[in-house]
């Protein structure tokens, strides 16, 4: 495939994402009119216009299993808006499903795999079992037993026209053929003109299966009055099988599922849905408004915004070299020149903020992508466990870097999930607190300085602390002892330690093994912090605290043996003097007493084996920052502490792959580079493994 | 000149023979030798910038330096060679090379010297009469007009 090719299809599928997206969130408001016994037809007719640009685009790409949902879907939703199927909760429960589906369709799409996705058939299904139209009048079309998927997406004319067959005694076949994709236009034509002479092709659709990627199949269904034998006579061939389409068993027309009440005429705005062609075409036949884009943005690979703003940082170096040359000029005596000089740097200044500002800006997207998929899993959880949940969100449109939004789906879920399941209790044990039987859970976002905080706050029960701490003992994480020394705050975090769950059991929407662990080595991996309120009977309240974006961060530069190291503020606690008479040994291992806890402490020269600067002056006072990973915290002790400065931190190349305690580096500006600790890993080397850790030091120093 | 080579050479007029395909390298000095890699991976030559050790990297990479925004890893190649270290004089330079992993690394080296063509009858491929750790590294012996360079791979050099 050409490298245009691969552009065309990503703009698909993120389209697609976007349509997927609108679609669940015009169903989540839907529901919210429903609830309030409100009708919302507008909002019906732009869901419907989604899902029919979706199936056209999908049909394009030749996204099939896409194609066929919302090919379908596009006609229970036409029933809906012209009222001929009433919005019911068990209608939009199908709808909501579907919703899942096209997300699993698309990633099956974006990963090629071709694994056909049976729950689209047995939801199809289900939409059948759903629909309560009229009845047709028996014509006979009930004996056959026809695939309901082919009847569901009969026209009102072609409905007209099998009956009417059926009625004058013509009997159906299905044919089913097996184009090539590059001629499909043509060939269909030509087995329809030849059909022509033996009957009448009343529909075809694809079956969904291909014998290769560049091949499709399709079934025609053909009403004739000539015996099977004479039609494979004249239409058979390689790629066409034809059989007759069998009569019912007992002949009794058994109740089958009404046919659905389509109507063939849209509205003047749209031209007629491009039923199959759009399934099918490579080109023409597709319908030109769905090809237009939805709206009016450009899609951008964030790796080119990474490339972009690489170019800004070159420019800060440039700009750097013109405030040295403009120094120079002025002492030299030029005076003039030199003011000139400086107000041009300082101008040039000026709009290189803006122009990384502005690239800043289009990787943000808010945060509102998110927290409609939790109000969709917060629905679905919700009845499923049999509580009435409803979900509070302010700050949708609070905005936050792309890259994190994509990891931040995830965590989110989990700390959802958790609150609906083990956060809000029972209906009747609600009723009996005398708490409102609906359970609320709040997603609150705003912004802070160069940070994005999102709340996620239940009025449930509370974490159970007691539990939680008898868990972690018997889990061996610490000591009864230890337990007795933590405060009511370190209890809670305790529920960041792997393994935790005050659950007995596991149950199918959380505590998988999956626990607030992984949660916040997650959010941490964003450099991202969590904070945890719980009150018994009153609720819990989630703090995740995130920096705006991944591409430029703020860091603490600490000086370690003549050499300059970045920390990301993230993880950074505190930061104090180290009192070296205060440290003490535990096991080889230095230790410090800070506020009553026992912090380990990581002399970062010794660890990565520094020789000292010739000439260096002696280190009198040192000092330690407090790096903190989840629950966990490590004191790292260095020479001296330089300040605060945003930096983008660029990855070491593959070379240094095997290099561990680093994120990264970053260019200081006077063209000097600094190397960016990683305090995750170095926490994860000085407490996990300890041993190992030391036998690496002892080899180190071999 | 090997056999081999001699029956792919075109047989015939010494214009015919300056066509065969003639590969180009950048000659350097490390000490007192001439060492070559081919031309096509060199990318640039600059004068080192400030030099950033990495801790805990292997003992060829003397470190890592920023050449207009590219984080570049840079390894000294006496090292990779295991031959004695030398400070860095005023003539030192970093050829930026492109690693068969894409990545662009940094050879540290004494002096940059020319570029050299060699026909293919000036270049002789084995080399085994080196050291285990040089032959490694060696592709063969350049002898362009009596002068004698020895050619280094790249890849084996920055891929351990």
């Amino acid at each position: 495939m050409t490298a245009g090719g691969d552009r065309a299809r990503e703009e698909f599928h993120s389209e697609a994402q976007e349509l997927v997206e609108t679609f669940s969130r015009n169903l989540l408001t839907l529901d919210a009119a429903l609830r309030e016994r409100r009708e919302d037809p507008g909002l019906v007719n732009e869901t419907f216009r989604a899902v029919h640009t979706l199936k056209s685009l999908a049909g394009l790409f030749g996204a099939r299993r896409m194609a066929q949902l919302a090919h379908h879907l596009e006609d229970v939703l036409d029933a809906l808006r012209l009222g001929k199927l009433p919005l019911t909760p068990e209608v939009l429960d199908l709808l909501f499903r579907a919703a899942e589906l096209f997300a699993a369709a698309l990633v099956a799409e974006r990963e090629q795999t071709g694994d056909p996705l049976p729950a689209i058939g047995a939801l199809l299904r289900e939409f059948e079992q759903a629909r309560a139209g009229p009845v047709a009048a028996a014509s006979g079309v009930e004996r056959y037993d026809l695939d309901p998927a082919m009847l569901a997406v009969l026209t009102e004319y072609e409905e007209h026209r099998l009956r009417s067959s059926v009625e004058r005694g013509l009997s159906l076949f299905r044919v089913r053929v097996d184009f090539d994709l590059f001629t499909i236009d043509k060939a269909l034509e030509d087995i329809k003109a030849q059909a022509k002479a033996f009957g009448e092709v009343l529909t075809y659709l694809p079956t969904g299966s291909a014998p290769s990627p560049d091949r499709i199949e399709l079934d025609l269904l053909l009403a004739s009055g000539e015996p099977l034998q004479v039609l494979v006579a004249a239409l058979g061939g390689p790629h066409v099988t034809i059989e007759a389409i069998p009569l019912r068993a007992g002949g009794a027309a058994a109740p089958r599922t009404p046919l659905p009440p389509v109507v063939a005429s849209l509205p003047s705005e749209l031209p007629p849905a491009a039923r199959l062609p759009a399934d099918v075409a490579i080109d023409g036949g597709v319908d030109p408004a769905a090809l237009r884009a939805v709206s009016q943005t450009v899609r951008v690979d964030i790796r080119r915004l990474d490339a972009l703003m690489n170019v800004v940082g070159e420019l800060a170096i440039v700009k750097n070299a013109l405030a040295r040359m403009a120094e120079r000029v002025r002492a030299e005596g030029g005076r003039q020149l030199s003011s000139e000089l400086h107000s041009i740097q300082r101008s040039f200044d000026r709009r290189l903020g803006e122009l990384q500002g502005g690239i800043l800006e289009v990787r943000m997207v808010p945060l509102g992508q998110v927290f409609d998929r939790l109000a969709r899993a917060v629905r679905q959880l919700g009845r499923e466990m049999g509580k009435d949940i409803r979900l509070v969100i302010t700050g949708a449109d609070t905005e936050i870097d792309k890259l994190i939004v994509e990891e931040l789906s995830d965590p989110l879920m989990h700390v959802v999930r958790n609150a609906i399941d083990h956060g809000i209790e029972s209906l009747a044990e609600r009723s009996r607190l005398g708490k409102p039987t609906a359970g609320t859970i709040a997603l609150n976002a705003f912004q802070k300085g160069n940070h994005v905080l999102i709340e996620v706050e239940d009025d449930g029960g509370g974490i159970d602390e007691v539990a939680l701490g008898a868990r972690a003992v018997s889990l061996g994480h610490l000591t009864e002892s230890d337990l007795a020394s933590l405060g009511r705050a370190e209890r809670l975090n305790l529920v960041f330690l792997p393994g935790l769950s005050t659950r007995a059991e596991a149950n199918d929407y959380s505590g998988r093994g999956v626990g607030m662990d992984v949660v916040k080595t997650n959010i941490a991996r964003l450099g991202g912090v969590i904070d945890l309120h719980s009150e018994a009977e009153i609720g819990t309240k989630l703090t995740i605290t995130l920096p705006v974006t991944l591409a430029i961060v703020s860091a603490l530069l600490v000086r370690v043996e003549g050499r300059v190291y970045a920390l990301p503020l993230t993880s950074v606690a505190e930061a104090l003097q180290l009192d070296e008479g205060e440290v003490r040994s535990i096991d080889g291992r230095e230790v410090i007493t800070l506020r009553g806890q026992t912090l380990a402490l990581c002399r970062l020269g010794r660890v990565f084996a520094l020789p000292p600067v010739a000439g260096a002056r002696e280190v009198t006072r040192r000092y330690v920052v407090v790096a903190t990973l989840g629950a966990r915290r490590l004191g790292l002790a260095v020479d001296e502490l330089l300040g605060q400065q945003d930096i983008v931190i660029k990855p070491l190349g593959r070379s240094l792959g095997g290099v561990r305690g680093f994120a990264g580096a970053t260019e200081l500006g006077d063209q000097h580079v600094a190397l960016v600790l990683d305090p995750g890993a170095l926490i994860d080397e000085m407490l996990a493994a300890p041993l190992e850790a030391a036998r690496e030091r002892r080899a180190l120093h071999a | 000149m090997p056999e081999a080579q001699r029956a792919l050479s075109p047989v015939g007029s010494a214009s015919l023979a300056a066509r065969a395909p003639a590969r180009e390298f950048l000659a350097f000095r490390l000490g007192a030798d001439l060492y070559a890699v081919e031309l096509t991976h060199v990318r640039e030559i600059v004068s080192p910038p400030p030099l950033t050790g990495v801790p805990r990297s292997r003992p060829e990479v003397i470190g890592i330096c920023s050449v207009r925004g590219l984080l570049v890893t840079v390894f000294d190649v006496r090292r990779v060679l295991r031959l004695e270290p030398e400070l860095p004089g005023r003539l030192s330079r970093i050829l930026l090379a492109n690693a068969a992993s894409g990545e662009v690394v940094g050879l540290f080296v004494d002096e940059v010297r020319q570029v050299i063509r060699l026909a293919p009858d000036e270049i002789e491929l084995a080399a085994p009469n080196f050291g285990v750790e040089l032959s490694r590294h060696v592709v063969g012996i350049g002898r362009p007009e009596g002068g004698f360079v020895v050619l280094l791979d790249l890849a084996t050099m920055v891929d351990t």
